[in-house]
């Protein structure tokens, strides 16, 4: 007897269709699973003939070939475990064949025929264009998020042969979860004085511009770029989906919603290998933390102690909002379009932002510069210096504007980027600068001035361009890009004292 | 040069000068005990030496040193140091040769052996020294220029190490004015740069006036060099000044050389909060005597009203900055500010004070470094501070 179930497999962080075909036939018993199964998709046997014979179900005792369609995808995971075990029971006639048409199967199982979940299914039911899918009962509030599907919750292998066998009706899904308001996050009327670094954050989030935060150690860069997600607007819809999509695929915990509606906020510990960063993995292909924080924040703390290679593999999904990975299994394409902040000691001993107080040797600073290559450097077009608050501010200071009113302007500022056709400012292209930032003449002849003195390249002006659009657009200033707009974006510009004399 | 010509004495100094652990102490003492050729196959063949004096210089090292030395002698070839030297334009002067700068001699630790480049006799005048960190405020570099500006076009010679920081400003001070000639002293050989990137410092001092060092060509960088390159500026200079200096630097080693040689030591006055000011200001308050404009230093000399810098500080050739930049410039102070100090005291938006600022540094009011604003002294000083 021959069985074919439907179900799906991870390929980085889509979901691909998978046929499982098992055919029981009479010869010596046994087990084969063909079709480039990995070790936890292979070991199903062991789990699948456990699970069938703790739910009083029987185990065929034939040859037992187990075929996963197409066979040049490598099959991952240990979710295929109830498709297997669903098609054993139609090919050795425990439940009807006809019961599988129009079904598709995804979870994995415990030894006593429990159901699990596995990551990825969001991606995983997204694949599936079967109008029934049937899941762990853990995984339904993913499952239902796509939307397109009748979502059956099992939480047994029994009770899924039972449903099938027309011996009981399917269980009823539990009831829908208003999800929780999220929890606010920390509140930019936390920090006391700073205004130049708040302001850039502002301009960043309202901008998506990435930002570079150059100070000494207790100055409050963490503290201000955990403020930053709390400024940016709520995912849309298709935005929310493509997050959760990645974060269900790296298996990480989703938000009571199941939806992440909130940019997600990302910061890997400097000790980040290449692969942790931007995804890959021999055969598994995890999304890396920059696809984590896709529509999101990364935040590098200590950006000079990551790997300089490391980093560089940072410069291709900044330009273009993807990151290609290409193994010898697969090539797979993660998104990647994500607010970058990078916060950083000036040098070595941390002291050397304000002239004449660091300690190091010129060797030392200049080793440590070259920790970070100039193309990264030119990906910020925002970089704050930012300096120990005074302990007058500190301590007498009054807190600043709260996030809920900075993020008003921020939204709007969104808006009128959108009204442009693009998410952020720091998304027009080149050549429509000239269309939607033009300069007024004394903002042009601020521009030639910068440029001859060397403070500013032909390529650093673009950026220069789209901070001042946006620094305008939060001002609520929509005509041309007057001087004082170009002086703010280039004072938020400042070349890294570190970085002594390499251009901007 | 054909083999076997006489060579000078000088040739076999700098061949042993170029012994691996001859510093000028071991040098001073050997050349004590027998003239440079006869010291040279003395160390050649490897035999030790009996001399009190060379027996205290050695120390502990001598039982290696002198086998060093004698493996090291092969390969050292005085005629071809000789030869090496000539080719470089290089003078030698050996102690106790009349060729030896007069400032140097009766020092109480002279040099055995000093090459030099340019011109030796600028070493004549009145001179000061101006020294200071490397790691210097801007504003440090605005006074160590306009001093080394000031004392030169009063013909006072500068003297000074050209490093980068306080050094160099004063050195290129001293070039900006064409006054009297710079002396640089240096811890390398006179054909390495050191630090990397003074070149063109190097060359305009050696055009200028001149270049010391009692270390012969090719000589790398080394610690114990530089305390020891301090000890000769302390010499030849009759005052010197320290303008900017941590709580524990390099400069304040040339201060201990001037004191052992009991010359005139003055320091800058710098702000309590500068980290780079913390040396000057203990300096101040032992005792030494301020510097807030050349004419203190040319008093010190004895030379005072020889100020030909005229008008001083009164003659500002900068435009008076624009009615409402001067708050700005107020509430930069003299003290580095950032954006966000600059933001808080002036109440101002970013893109108004940012305008002010860009037309302040236009100006030549304010330098940017980095995030950083700084109030530059006077007008025609944009010494880099490199």
């Amino acid at each position: 007897m021959l069985a074919s179930v439907r179900s799906a497999t991870l390929l980085g962080v889509e979901g691909r269709p998978v046929r499982v075909e098992v055919h029981v036939s009479s010869g010596l018993p046994g087990f084969t699973v063909v079709g480039l199964p990995d070790t936890t998709c292979r070991e199903a046997r062991d789990r699948v003939r456990a699970a069938l014979l703790s739910s009083g179900l029987a185990w065929p005792n034939a040859r037992v070939t187990v075929n996963l369609a197409p066979p040049g995808l490598r099959k991952v995971g240990a979710g295929l475990d109830l498709a297997i075990a669903v098609g054993l029971l139609a090919a050795s006639e425990q439940v009807p064949l006809g019961s599988l048409a129009g079904r598709a199967f995804v979870g994995e199982l415990g030894l006593d025929g429990s159901l699990r979940s596995v990551p990825g299914v969001l991606p995983l039911i997204d694949a599936l264009v079967e109008g029934e899918v049937v899941v762990p009962r853990a995984s339904t509030v993913e499952a239902q998020l796509v939307g397109r599907h009748v979502v059956r919750p099992v939480a047994t292998l029994a009770a899924v042969a039972g449903a099938l066998a027309g011996r009981s009706p399917w269980p009823d899904p539990p009831g829908p979860v208003e999800p929780p308001a999220p929890p606010p996050g920390p509140d930019l009327a936390e920090v006391r004085g700073q205004p130049a670094a708040r302001y850039a954050l502002e301009v960043a989030a309202a901008g998506g511009h990435h930002l570079l935060l150059v100070g000494p150690p207790g100055a409050g860069k963490t503290m201000l770029a955990r403020r930053l997600p709390g400024l940016l607007p709520d995912l849309a819809p298709d935005e929310a989906l493509e997050a959760t999509c990645i974060h269900s695929a790296a298996g990480l915990p989703l938000p009571p919603g199941g939806l992440i509606r909130r940019p997600p906020f990302r910061a890997p510990h400097h000790g980040a290998s290449a692969v942790s960063l931007v995804g890959g993995g021999s055969h598994t292909m995890q999304p890396g933390e920059v696809s984590l924080a896709h529509r999101g924040v990364l935040f590098l703390d200590e950006l000079g102690e990551f790997e300089p290679a490391v980093l560089d593999n940072l410069r291709q999904p900044l330009e273009e909002g993807v990151i290609r990975v290409a193994r010898a299994a697969a090539k797979v394409a993660f998104p990647a379009r994500l607010l970058l902040v990078g916060a950083m000691n000036p040098c070595p001993c941390g002291e050397g932002t304000a002239p004449g107080a660091c300690r190091c040797t010129p060797t030392a600073r200049a080793r440590y510069a070259r920790r970070l290559s100039g193309p990264l450097v030119d990906r910020f077009d925002l970089r704050v210096e930012v300096g120990r608050p005074d302990v007058a501010e500190l301590l007498s200071g009054g807190s600043g504007e709260p996030t809920a009113q900075v993020a008003g302007r921020v939204a709007a500022a969104r808006g009128q980027a959108s009204a442009r056709g693009v998410a952020a400012n720091a998304q027009l292209p080149a050549w429509r600068l000239d269309d939607v930032a033009p300069l007024d003449a004394d903002a042009t002849r601020l521009v030639e001035r910068t440029l001859r003195a060397g403070r500013l390249t032909g390529r650093g002006l673009g950026g220069v361009r789209r901070v001042a659009r946006t620094i305008a657009d939060l001002a609520g200033d929509d005509g041309d890009l007057s001087a004082a707009h170009l002086s703010a974006a280039l004072a938020l510009r400042a070349e890294p004292a570190f970085l002594d004399g390499r251009a901007a | 040069m054909t083999p076997g010509a006489a060579l000078p004495p000088a040739a076999y100094a700098t061949a042993l000068a170029s012994l691996p652990g001859m510093g000028p102490a071991r040098l001073t003492a050997v050349l004590a005990v027998e003239p440079p050729e006869a010291a040279w196959h003395h160390v050649a063949e490897g035999r030790g030496w009996s001399d009190p004096a060379v027996v205290r210089a050695l120390g502990q090292r001598a039982a290696t040193l002198v086998p060093a030395w004698q493996a090291a002698a092969p390969g050292i070839d005085p005629a071809q140091v000789w030869h090496r030297v000539v080719a470089a334009g290089v003078g030698v002067a050996v102690a106790g040769s009349p060729a030896f700068p007069p400032a140097l001699v009766g020092d109480v630790e002279p040099p055995a052996v000093v090459f030099h480049r340019g011109a030796p006799e600028a070493i004549s005048g009145p001179r000061v020294a101006v020294v200071g960190t490397r790691r210097c405020s801007s504003t440090g570099a605005g006074v160590a220029f306009e001093l080394g500006r000031d004392l030169a076009a009063a013909g006072v010679a500068v003297v000074s190490g050209l490093a980068s920081g306080i050094d160099g400003a004063a050195h290129r001070g001293a070039l900006a004015a064409g006054g009297a000639p710079p002396i640089g002293v240096v811890a390398t050989g006179l054909d390495v740069v050191y630090p990397a990137g003074q070149h063109e410092l190097w060359r305009t001092v050696t055009d200028a006036g001149v270049m010391l060092s009692e270390a012969p060509l090719g000589t790398k960088p080394e610690r114990w060099r530089f305390p020891a390159r301090n000890r000769i500026i302390a010499a030849l200079a009759d005052v010197v000044v320290v303008v900017e200096s941590h709580r524990r630097g390099g400069s304040l080693h040339t201060v201990d050389e001037a004191d052992r040689r009991g010359r005139d030591v003055m320091a800058v006055p710098g702000s309590v909060r500068s980290a780079a000011s913390a040396g000057t200001n203990a300096l101040l308050a032992e005792g030494r005597a301020p510097v807030c404009s050349v004419d203190d230093v040319l008093v010190a000399l004895g030379l005072a009203g020889r100020s030909a810098a005229g008008g001083g500080p009164s003659r500002d050739r900068r435009a008076t900055p624009h009615g409402a930049d001067q708050p700005v410039l107020d509430a930069v102070g003299w003290q580095p500010s950032t954006l966000d100090q600059l933001l808080a005291r002036t109440g101002l938006s970013l893109g108004v004070l940012a305008l002010a600022l860009d037309r302040l540094c236009d100006a030549g009011w304010l330098a940017r470094r980095g995030g950083w604003y700084e109030r530059i002294a006077a007008s025609g000083q944009q010494a880099s501070v490199r």
